[in-house]
């Protein structure tokens, strides 16, 4: 009981009321003493267009990638359910999941390294081929940037989706399928009435996790372009490290901080409620 | 008022912590010090990262340690942009050095405006004050107390490849329209007269608006130390460097951070640059053949008969931090790191892109006597030139928390990329920009 009270205080309690303390107070990293300000910060960061953009982006980016990562790892993950062949199986699975087991970092600096626009690897051959007039600026293009952050990082993240969805369709009794083909039911027929009802709440629950995971990413972004150009690729958690290291108003970057966790908490209500829904229809 | 007596509160603390060290066991000057025995840990932090520097620096402490067996100096190594993080999580946490580098003298100032460094003047004159450029200790002086002593030096000159000029049969660009038109010519096959990079996370706009503005007599701050972008040189600086970007720089260097941007150079993808001559040492791991053919000058002018400037000095300080219960042996260390030995091997670590502090060893015979050095003499004038002339971007006010600010927001690039990617107008991103600057100075500062 006291173990799990200290590790619950002090990877939890401690910073987030630290946190939440900060965020009324004009704390900055480079003086110690600080005072309080009440709602300053947060009136600060709610009117600031910054913030706005950021946090748009932010659901833009979330939503981009999840849906790609979820329709490209779903797929992958039926077509991979599909191959009976033992010795060309695990070998398509190892090769589907090798972008994830890569460290993001590695991943960020070998994209931009490829989309360089001066002489990356990919606007090169682009425009070798004659599909590009000169060098595309895959990274600094204001209209290609964020689809191509959104690209990476499905290509990152789809084939964690796919070794989870093809976990769950291992689960599905094969003995069903066997039943709707007896009964002259189409394969569309079979996926929506067996697997979906079957996977469903795993992909629920994955779509939790990748929400999370996706709406704080950092490290692609900021390896890649920085939030740049012009604050274009700037999502919530860059804004944040900008606020807190760039400026050092920990005060103000806490506040963005507690904004939002406030939002992505509502997210999770809102998927929390769908999947106990799923559940209690399951049941 | 309020900073005036917060230094002299500072200076009296650490007055006070020298003479409380004035026992026997721990001296209270640096003169004491190396005869006395020294005996405790300190924690060293310093930003050299590069083989070279980092094996010269742990070779002296160890040599150090030899001599003083009751003496342990851990070191620990953080690159920059690290480096700054950490001393800045450190005034909360108490993780602090006991002595360490610094970027550069604005970050000095910046640690004085958090009251967490203790004057060095004793150490200062014990290794000989009139040693040192007078320019590079006023930087890190502040009411009348030094605070952090210059380890090594550098200065901003305008880089070019010879081979690439005389082949377009260009001459070297003495003012910024001959820089503008032969980077334009240059600009070609593949090749770029020069890059103009604006990411946020570094100062490279910032400082390259500077040089202009300087060349053009003004300054980025006012004489009350607000922020000036909007003067009719810095108008005149953001339109000039806009021109550049568009005509003469690749489109993917709005976001190239310095490294970025300096690999350009290296590789012969541009044939300009504006650099320290720590850009030798990347030609010569890049593209060792162009190593010949690359040359420095003072930077662009305006008008071909202004007089030769310095736009931006460099001086890399060593400081030491307040709370530090061993000052003694940060201080007899320093002297040691500044031992004649110890110093030539440390700066030719780096040779000709460290350049010694210390007057007297630069025309020291061991210094001299170095390939590279030997290889690059007009270019080590022209860059000791513009060392001992210059100052820190906006330091031609003295040292201020605000030249600091300056350059460690990237408020200036974030303004240049907004111009760039959404069109907005110059003098309306310059306000604003203006404005930011002056809303964090009124933040930080007070």
């Amino acid at each position: 009981m006291l173990p799990c009270l200290l590790v619950v205080l002090c990877l939890l309690i401690y910073p987030l009321a630290s946190t939440v303390m900060y965020s009324f107070t004009n704390k900055t990293l480079i003086r110690p003493s600080f005072k309080t300000v009440g709602l300053d910060n947060y009136i600060k960061i709610l009117t600031d267009p910054e913030f706005i953009r950021a946090f748009v982006t932010t659901i833009g980016w979330t939503f981009c990638s999840l849906l790609g990562q979820i329709v490209i790892g779903f797929t992958g993950a039926l077509a991979l359910n599909k191959i009976q062949n033992p010795i060309t199986k695990p070998f398509y699975r190892i090769c589907m999941i090798i972008p994830w087991a890569f460290p993001s970092v590695a991943i960020a600096l070998t994209w931009k390294w490829m989309l360089n626009g001066i002489q990356g690897y990919i606007p090169t051959v682009l425009m070798n081929l004659g599909l590009t007039e000169g060098m595309l600026q895959f990274l600094s293009d204001p209209k290609l940037v964020m689809p191509t952050l959104v690209f990476i990082n499905i290509w990152f993240g789809a084939p964690m989706i796919m070794v989870n969805v093809y976990a769950a369709l291992q689960t599905v009794p094969q003995d069903q399928y066997e039943a709707a083909v007896i009964d002259g039911a189409t394969a569309w027929q079979s996926f929506l009435h067996i697997t979906v009802p079957h996977i469903k709440v795993v992909v629920g629950l994955l779509v939790v996790l990748r929400t999370i995971w996706v709406f704080n990413n950092f490290d692609i972004i900021y390896m890649t372009t920085a939030g740049g150009p012009a604050g274009l690729s700037t999502t919530m958690p860059i804004y944040i490290y900008n606020l807190g290291w760039t400026s050092k108003l920990v005060g103000r970057a806490s506040a963005a901080s507690i904004l939002l966790l406030i939002f992505l908490i509502l997210v999770c209500l809102i998927y929390f409620y769908v999947i106990a829904r799923w559940e209690k229809e399951e049941k | 008022m309020k900073r005036a007596l917060s230094m002299i509160l500072a200076a009296s603390a650490a007055a006070t912590t020298l003479a409380g060290c004035g026992s026997p066991s721990s001296p209270d000057t640096a003169d004491q010090a190396s005869t006395s025995v020294l005996k405790g840990e300190i924690t060293f932090w310093h930003s050299f990262t590069q083989g070279a520097r980092m094996e010269a620096v742990q070779s002296a402490a160890d040599r150090f340690m030899q001599e003083h067996p009751e003496v342990k100096i851990n070191i620990e190594t953080y690159s920059w942009g690290d480096f700054n993080t950490k001393w800045n999580a450190g005034l909360t946490t108490g993780d602090l050095p006991d002595m360490s580098t610094a970027q550069n003298t604005g970050e000095v100032v910046e640690m004085l405006n958090a009251d967490v460094l203790q004057s060095v003047d004793d150490m200062v004159d014990q290794i000989g004050r009139d040693r040192f450029s007078a320019n590079a200790l006023a930087d890190m002086s502040v009411d009348g107390a030094t605070y952090g002593v210059p380890y090594y030096s550098h200065a901003q000159v305008m880089w070019y490849r010879e081979d690439m000029l005389k082949a377009a049969n260009l001459k070297v660009p003495a003012t910024w329209n001959e820089f503008y038109d032969a980077a334009v010519a240059l600009t070609k096959d593949g090749t770029f007269g020069a890059a103009f990079s604006c990411s946020p996370n570094d100062l490279l706009c910032t400082r390259y608006l500077n040089y202009y503005v300087r060349s053009a007599g003004g300054s980025l701050l006012n004489d009350d130390l607000t922020a000036n972008l909007t003067s009719p040189e810095a108008i005149d600086g953001i339109n000039f460097w806009l021109k550049v970007y568009k005509d003469c720089s690749p489109a993917e260097t709005i976001n190239y951070t310095v490294n970025d941007h300096a690999t350009l150079f290296y590789q012969g993808k541009t044939a300009f640059d504006f650099n320290s001559g720590f850009m030798i040492g990347g030609v010569q791991s890049n593209t060792p053949d162009a190593v010949p053919y690359v040359k420095c000058a003072p930077l662009p002018r305006l008008n071909a008969d202004d007089k030769v400037y310095s736009a931006e000095a460099t001086h890399i300080p060593l400081v030491v931090w307040k709370d530090s219960k061993h000052p003694e042996i940060c201080k007899a260390f320093i002297e040691f790191l500044y031992q004649d030995d110890n110093y030539i091997d440390f700066i030719h670590s780096v040779p000709v892109g460290m350049l010694p502090s210390l007057t007297d060893v630069a025309s020291n015979e061991a210094y001299l006597n170095n390939e590279t050095i030997q290889q690059f003499t007009d270019s080590v004038k022209t860059i000791q030139t513009a060392v001992d002339t210059g100052h820190a971007i906006g330091f031609e006010h003295g040292p201020t928390a605000q030249a600091s600010y300056l350059t460690s927001q990237g408020v200036i690039e974030n303004m240049f990329q907004d111009i760039i990617t959404n069109g907005t107008d110059v003098k309306t991103a310059a306000k604003a920009a203006e404005d930011q600057l002056n809303d964090i100075f009124d933040t930080m500062i007070g």
